[in-house]
């Protein structure tokens, strides 16, 4: 990976996730901010605990799904009444039922690829073959926390979290 | 519930609401330790069940490629379709593989949304069951519209003939519904999988495999906030596929219930389509994990709580179906309408196909009735034949919809009994090898349990070193 700027901060990696918890809370208590948690699966709470806002996933979904749908139908009205109009069975150009399942599909359609896309953005995801994470330990059994620190901070940061339970810490300078 | 809590408080340390209920998995597995069983299949080379299995899954698709090839060469003229029964076995394998395919979402979307804790141990495979299911049932309508080479033209694009697809038509439902539904299961497959691509990527030894994986797992890094926006992403996926996969066989069962043939044209189809579909996939499923289990050794992962658990939905179902097939009959005596009776209850129970009509009685209503016995539902043997008997009932029960209301339809000179050839009979052996050849290669490049959702719900979800610590003080 080319070495880009990476500012000054401090990883504890723990083993245990309740540690973690408390550590996110005392480290945030001693004023720090920007804190970010690695984790091998969504720990509940973590959330919560680092003060992140609720996701805008859903939003995204849900115009999405509208999108979708408008344009499902619209694609169906305007091929069946406007472009090609052919009287068939004697039905309404615009047969609002008949044009309901493809309108639905239409809308799940879009609401699913844009939520998918949103995620790839949100958690900044583009395929990296030489991608190495911050530990590789992360995906097995540890939990990081990421803490930003100024420079002449890092000292006392260390040993913050060695206190509070951290198995290995490491200056992220 | 608080008193249990403490009665054992060195288990309710991380997850106090969990204590309620009995664990899903054996309660000292360690993080380590499930991120070895469930990669080890990957690491290690495949044993020779694999490769047998392996073997005799791409013969019968080479089998099924060669029948293929044939029928595009010379003409559907080779297949049983003859004057009135059109639609033959094609159909009935596209509804068939639907249906099997919808067990995965259902276990991913529904049973999510239920909080239901245990299909950590199932969903990913039966996710990827899914996916192939859906790849088997997308080719025969595509082969059976005879001129394969032209169906784009089933997609509403501008073109010189200025002609637009009818939207009001059922068939043009269908090509909507399963393509958005091959799509978003995909979609929800992948995202679920890229946490556990990660993690293979972080253990494996093998510098060009890390590269590759590394590219499936999209940088995944494993921030609270990537967790955060993925987690609120794979509800939503949960929350819309639930409704997509009730309308999708809901709509595969229009292409029946909306036409005016008797034994097709019937209200109940929809939710009894769909109820069919989830029973003839979660005995899939079985079928599947069965082999899977044993083959790389997850017994702690899939256990037999969880095979009892998809039991008694397959004992839910199979209630479901019969209640299907008795208000039929029953409809139709009802009605005294000559055509109905004749159809629902002459050809299929006493007539030409009463083997067929009694195949799928035994098979659907009374053989799944042995669920109700404990015994049944933790024997790995039982579990694993009725699954197969149920899956053989399931594919008569649409052979029974499609190929009897056909034959003998309202001009009775044009009656003509419908059999099979062996060009029929070759496809679907050549959609079960592209089925089985698929799975077998998914069981071997990735991880076939969601790692990150077993780790999740583990009642100490902590490394092993950890645990050993805590076992020494």
């Amino acid at each position: 990976m080319p070495s880009k700027y990476r500012p000054p901060a401090v990883l504890a990696l723990f083993l245990d996730p309740q540690k973690l918890l408390d550590a996110v809370k005392a480290v945030k208590d001693k004023g720090y901010r920007g804190l970010d948690a690695y984790t091998p699966y969504p720990v509940h709470g973590l959330s919560e605990a680092l003060g992140l806002k609720i996701s805008w996933m859903p939003r995204v979904t849900k115009t999405g799904f509208f999108v979708g749908a408008g344009l499902g139908f619209t694609l169906e009205a305007w091929t069946m009444a406007w472009a090609w109009p052919l009287n068939i069975a004697g039905k309404p150009f615009i047969s609002v039922p008949a044009y309901m399942p493809v309108t639905f599909e239409s809308g799940i359609l879009i609401a699913g690829i844009s939520t998918f896309c949103a995620v790839l953005i949100a958690a900044r995801l583009r395929p990296a073959p030489n991608f190495h994470n911050i530990d590789d330990s992360i995906t097995n059994d540890r939990f990081g926390l990421y803490v930003p620190v100024r420079p002449y901070e890092s000292g006392n940061v260390q040993t913050l979290l060695k206190e509070l339970g951290a198995e290995e810490v490491r200056d992220l300078a | 519930m608080s008193d249990e809590i403490t009665e054992h408080p060195p288990q309710t340390r991380h997850s106090q609401a969990m204590t309620a209920e009995p664990p899903i998995y054996r309660a000292d597995l360690t993080l380590t330790q499930v991120n070895k069983d469930i990669t080890a299949a990957i690491f290690r080379r495949p044993n020779a069940y694999w490769f047998a299995g392996m073997f005799v899954a791409s013969c019968c698709l080479a089998l099924g490629a060669v029948v293929v090839w044939i029928q595009l060469h010379v003409g559907m003229g080779v297949l049983g379709l003859k004057r009135p029964g059109m639609w033959g076995t094609y159909i009935v394998d596209f509804v068939f593989w639907v249906g099997i395919a919808h067990a995965g979402t259902l276990i991913s979307a529904i049973l999510f949304l239920f909080r239901q804790r245990w299909r950590t141990a199932i969903n990913r495979s039966a996710e990827a069951m899914t996916i192939f299911a859906v790849m088997c049932a997308g080719l025969f309508p595509l082969l059976h519209i005879g001129r394969t080479l032209i169906a784009y033209w089933l997609i509403p694009y501008p073109n010189s003939r200025h002609l637009w697809v009818n939207f009001r038509s059922p068939l043009i439902w269908d090509v909507f519904a399963v393509s958005t539904y091959t799509i978003i299961s995909l979609l929800f497959w992948y995202q679920g999988m890229i946490p556990d691509l990660a993690t293979v990527r972080d253990m494996h030894p093998k510098p060009f495999a890390r590269k590759v994986y590394g590219i499936f797992s999209q940088r995944w890094k494993g921030t609270a906030r990537d967790w955060h926006h993925y987690e609120a992403a794979y509800g939503l996926f949960a929350a819309i596929a639930t409704p997509l996969v009730l309308s999708v066989h809901s709509v595969v069962s229009s292409d029946f219930a909306v036409s005016s043939i008797p034994g097709w044209h019937d209200t109940i189809f929809p939710p009894y389509f769909v109820a069919g579909a989830i029973f003839s996939g979660f005995a899939m499923v079985i079928t599947v994990l069965t082999v899977v289990r044993k083959a790389f050794n997850l017994e702690d992962y899939l256990t037999i709580d969880h095979m009892e658990l998809m039991a008694k939905i397959i004992l839910a179902t199979s209630m479901i179906v019969s209640y299907g097939y008795i208000v039929e009959v029953f409809m139709a005596w009802y009605s005294e309408n000559p055509v109905e009776n004749h159809i629902y209850i002459w050809i299929r129970f006493f007539g030409p196909y009463l083997w067929a009509g009694w195949t799928i009685v035994f098979c659907n209503c009374i053989a799944p009735l042995i669920f109700w016995f404990r015994f049944a539902r933790r024997n790995m043997v039982i579990l694993f034949i009725a699954s197969i008997v149920i899956n053989i009932g399931m594919w008569f029960e649409r052979y029974v919809i499609i190929v009897t209301s056909l034959s003998q339809d309202f001009i009775p000179t044009n009656w003509r009994y419908f059999a099979p050839t062996i060009y029929d009979i070759g496809t679907f052996i050549g959609s079960l090898g592209l089925f089985f050849t698929m799975f077998m290669l998914f069981a071997r490049f990735v991880p076939v349990i969601a790692i990150s959702e077993v780790k999740s719900v583990l009642r100490e979800p902590v490394g092993e070193r950890a645990a050993l610590e805590e076992s020494h003080a």
